[in-house]
């Protein structure tokens, strides 16, 4: 089963997946806001989303001490990892000390900042292309881009 | 070197388990033995310490196994048993000063 979400607070999409979990679908993989879905018996995972540093983050070095310590890595995509473990070995939480926990969300302040920037220049961009053109289209655009913008800026907000 | 200390209970018990060669998953096994299943580190923040711990160089690299999967052993370096010996010495003033507490009831 496939499912399209757009989430931009990992604990809340963490829940979703939980909760997919319990209804007896594991997510096997994510790719750009597609989530595929496999059975699974209710309940049988435990997942947990993880961000790499932006910079000095190691995809591989990351995955292989993870599967090293008996955690399965399902999907990566871009900075974003998508980790689960079975039910029956025990509690699975990736961050348990309050340090670490800061760490990671510091690591996703850190990314949605990139995004916010990005998201500006585009904000921008839009606008000069509207007065210019005086094109409706640019103004849609315009307002949709701002929306994402905003939203961002509530995760950044959200994070400190 | 003091402004390293107090340690967090985490880092304290990664640098104790891995007095000996220890990987990724004995550590974690380890601390939760000795601490009688109290601390059980999470993977994300054992990962974490062992990348700060490597880069101040108080743990190194002891071994790779390339042949089967990649499974990294660490050890504890001279500088980081002298941290950790720091550490145990401020540990016994917390508890010696405790003491009074007692006489005082």
């Amino acid at each position: 089963m496939k499912k399209f979400r757009l989430y931009y607070d990992k604990d809340v999409e963490q829940d979703w997946l939980q909760k997919m979990s319990l209804n007896g679908w594991a997510l096997e993989n994510f790719f750009l806001g597609v989530y595929t879905f496999v059975p699974c018996k209710p309940g049988e995972y435990i997942y947990q989303i993880d961000i790499l540093d932006n910079w000095g983050g190691d995809k591989e070095d990351f995955a292989a001490f993870m599967e090293d310590s008996g955690v399965e890595v399902v999907s990566q995509w871009y900075r974003w990892v998508y980790l689960r473990k079975k039910a029956d070995d025990g509690p699975f939480e990736m961050y348990t000390d309050i340090d670490s926990k800061i760490d990671q969300y510091s690591r996703i302040k850190n990314f949605f900042q990139v995004v916010l920037i990005i998201e500006v220049i585009c904000l921008f961009m839009e606008i000069v292309a509207a007065i210019k053109t005086g094109n409706p289209l640019f103004w849609l655009l315009t307002i949709i881009i701002g929306f994402i913008t905003l939203a961002i800026l509530r995760v950044v907000w959200g994070s400190q | 070197m003091d402004n390293n200390l107090p340690l967090t209970e985490a880092i304290f018990y990664i640098l104790l388990a891995v007095r000996k060669p220890n990987h990724g998953y004995g550590i974690i096994q380890e601390v939760s033995e000795v601490t009688g299943g109290r601390l059980v580190l999470g993977p994300g923040t054992l990962y974490g310490a062992i990348n700060s711990l490597l880069s101040k160089r108080w743990i190194m690299l002891y071994s790779e196994d390339k042949t089967s999967r990649k499974k990294k052993e660490y050890l504890i370096t001279k500088d980081g048993k002298e941290i950790f010996f720091e550490e145990v010495k401020r540990l016994e003033e917390l508890v010696q000063n405790a003491k009074l507490m007692e006489e005082s009831v």
